[in-house]
């Protein structure tokens, strides 16, 4: 078994897995349906404000478990359904932003800067094409760097690293996310903090369940469904719903006219946007495969690389950069759209979660059974099949099955979802909220669940009133096994030496530029701080 | 002297690592930072709880000593966020309770009224009985949010509440004979 024949039977296993219908004798496998209903639900929910993919996934992941099993067979309908979600949500947050500048998702705030000037221009669907393409573009583009790079990094790991250094690169990257992560290391420490404890309650060796005060429903820990969707679905509900409270009746929406002519996407205008897409292509994918570095930095990168070509190279006749440029929606759509790609290298080579939508597959995987992200799925055993590098072969597969339908029907679907941003919210997040709580119950069988995700959901709305970010926590709570077990793992194996993690010289030098992100991070931070504070 | 918003937050989780990692931790973890099994010493219990007490206690104490610089716009915490939270916390805890208490007054009813002895216990997967305490409980949390959100009450919001009810009963009970809807696993 050579690497070519890892990558066809991966690709099979899409093409040819368990048949949902056929068109004229051609049988079309179920996870080629799911990836495109994934696409569709994407597109949907990213253009609805106040929704996003991470709603979208938690919703249908137990939904979809149901339908599926437990079995291997259903990694791949029910993860490419997820890739299909994160997919299409990517392209679909641009839809308010452009038409409402109201952005669907967080990272669509730059593209409201010169998408929504374009659409009081009456260049709406313009506007919606420049973002679709910039969009699939730069997604294309990091999938392709995914797949090159996950690849030979996780057989670095596996081939370099042993115990001790793995245990360092976990802190390592826990650090780094703490440190990038939502502005503030400060408070991306304490989110990381908070989240290890999470971890930790219940769990350990002795026979006694630890952190739990005898309480009887957190002996076996607590539960991975409920924590995540409770600090990041519910407690953004709460939040949004707060501030609606606060905000009701303020927003009045205009209708806009449109213009009839030049909407359409010239090659002429496809030529001159190209620079401005790769560059932010190429800072997208890079940042994205950083993990934690969420796609409103890349977004931010994009556009700031834009702007100054769009200096050099504007012409007198042209708009100024924010005030319905092509260029800007190109340049912030492509960045961000490019980190989706790229933010699964770290899940897939190292098993480290980056962004959100991550976090979801390492659920469903979880879920499911019979394939752990990480490393030790790239092994390329000759003599009999690796299951999970023919699994991870057939979500990028997946991945490109999502791709082609961006860039044949994406556009059109893109464009139809106008409406979705006419749902009120004061309807849309109650049901949210409801739906959320109902997929907990299913998923877990037991009110205890729903009490814990309301928890949850309370902390994560007042880390975010506290501009503390969840994302840390949450990584955080997944890697916080894993961190110990290897730790506990290295100190046996070094023979119960207290400074295993610096007598190696790889993982000294993990743990020495996992300090020096943190204190790089707090200096800049005050720095810029005080610089802000003299301003 | 006073304090900034993220000084009081860095003295606030300051204080919390301080007693996770000083009294928390030794009280409810039952071995130390290390232990002796069989004359091999290996990570005890306490060991991971306590980093991620210092990975709070350092983002505490850094918050608190130059917290106090940044004047960033935040949401604020005041008597309108405390009453809404407060509200919306009463309004779910009503609806569990009431998903909780519907079904098997339902069948205590119908028992009184049919002279027979039904338990809702055994009832739990079969229709109608399965769907009255959700029905209920959920029709009433959409409701009151809605109604909380738009400071009004109205029928639309009860017919949104009932629609979303029969589409969470279409999507997550209709198609699955493995499923239970809340709180059907309780009881």
């Amino acid at each position: 078994m050579g690497a070519l024949d890892y990558i066809w039977m991966g690709i099979l296993a899409v093409l040819q897995g368990p048949e949902f219908f056929s068109i004229l004798g051609v049988g079309v496998s179920v996870t080629i349906v799911m990836v495109a209903l994934g696409f569709l639900l994407g597109v949907a929910v990213g253009a609805t404000p106040g929704l996003g993919g991470p709603i979208a996934m938690a919703i249908s992941l137990p939904i979809l478990v149901s339908i599926f099993g437990f079995t291997p067979d259903a990694l791949l309908p029910v993860m490419g359904f997820l890739i299909g979600i994160m997919k299409g949500a990517t392209i679909g947050g641009a839809v308010p932003a452009i038409l409402f500048n109201t952005p669907g998702t967080p990272d669509a705030y730059l593209t409201t800067l010169d998408g929504y000037p374009m659409t009081e221009n009456g260049e709406a669907r313009k506007a919606l094409r420049v973002a679709h393409f910039s969009s699939v573009t730069g997604d294309t583009f990091s999938d392709v760097v995914l797949i090159v790079c996950a690849p030979f990094l996780a057989l670095l790991v596996e081939s370099y690293l042993d115990l001790p250094e793995k245990a360092a690169l976990l802190i390592l990257s826990l650090s780094f996310i703490a440190a990038a992560v939502g502005g503030s290391p400060a408070k991306g420490l304490i989110s990381t903090g908070l989240g290890l404890l999470a971890a930790y309650i219940g769990t350990g060796e002795d026979f006694y369940p630890r952190l739990t005060g005898g309480s009887e429903a957190l002996q076996s820990g607590l539960p991975l469904v409920s924590v995540i969707l409770g600090a990041l679905i519910i407690g953004s509900v709460i939040y949004e719903m707060t501030t609606y409270w606060r905000e009701r009746g303020r927003a009045e929406r205009a209708q806009r006219q449109q213009k009839r002519q030049g909407q359409g996407l010239s090659f002429a205008l496809i030529r001159k946007l190209l620079p401005y897409i790769g560059r932010s292509a190429v800072a997208g994918t890079i940042i994205g495969a950083l993990p934690g570095i969420g796609s409103t930095l890349a977004a931010t990168i994009g556009y700031a690389l834009g702007r100054a070509r769009y200096a050099k190279t504007k012409h007198p006749d042209d708009p100024e950069f924010g005030q319905g440029a092509p260029e800007g929606v190109a340049s912030t759509e492509a960045a961000n759209s490019s980190v989706s790609g790229a933010n699964l290298i770290p899940v897939l080579s190292l098993g480290i979660p980056g962004n959100a939508a991550a976090v979801f597959l390492i659920l469903a995987a979880e879920s499911i059974g019979g394939f752990t992200p990480g490393p030790s799925v790239f092994k390329f055993t000759t003599d009999q099949v690796n299951p999970e590098l023919v699994i991870a072969f057939g979500l990028f597969t997946c991945m490109f099955l999502a791709n082609f339908l961006n860039w044949t029907v994406g556009g059109v679907i893109m464009r139809s979802m106008g409406v979705m941003t006419r749902i009120p919210k004061q309807i849309l997040l109650p049901c949210v909220l409801m739906l959320t709580l109902t997929a907990i119950y299913v998923q877990e069988t037991a009110m205890a669940a729903v009490w814990i995700t309301l928890a949850f959901g309370v902390m994560g709305y007042l880390m975010r009133v506290f501009g503390i970010s969840p994302l840390p926590f949450m990584v955080a709570f997944i890697l916080g096994g894993r961190l110990e077990e290897t730790l506990r793992q290295a100190f046996s194996a070094t023979g119960s030496d207290p400074w295993f993690l610096l007598n190696n010289p790889i993982a000294a030098a993990f743990m020495g530029l996992a300090a020096l992100t943190v204190i790089i991070a707090l200096r800049q931070d005050r720095r810029s701080s005080f610089s802000e504070r003299k301003a | 002297m006073s304090l900034s918003r993220d000084q009081k937050i860095g003295a606030f989780f300051l204080l919390f690592a301080v007693l996770l990692v000083f009294v928390w931790v030794p009280l409810d973890v039952d071995s130390g930072y290390t232990v002796q099994v069989r004359r091999q010493v290996s990570v005890g219990d306490a060991f991971a709880p306590t980093i991620a007490g210092v990975f709070v206690l350092i983002g505490g104490l850094f918050l608190l000593v130059f917290g106090g610089t940044r004047d960033e716009p935040q949401e604020p915490i005041d008597f309108l966020a405390l009453r809404f939270a407060g509200l919306l916390f009463a309004v779910y805890v009503l609806s569990f309770m009431m998903m909780l208490f519907v079904g098997p007054i339902a069948v205590l009813v119908s028992n009184l009224l049919t002279g027979m002895e039904q338990e809702y216990r055994l009832l739990r997967d079969a229709a109608p009985w399965k769907y009255l305490g959700f029905a209920v409980g959920c029709t009433f949390a959409i409701t009151s949010t809605i109604s909380l959100l738009e400071g009004r009450f109205s029928l639309r919001a009860v017919l949104i509440g009932l629609c979303a009810v029969l589409a969470m009963i279409a999507i997550y009970d209709l198609p699955f004979d493995d499923l239970l809807l809340p709180p059907n696993g309780d009881v």
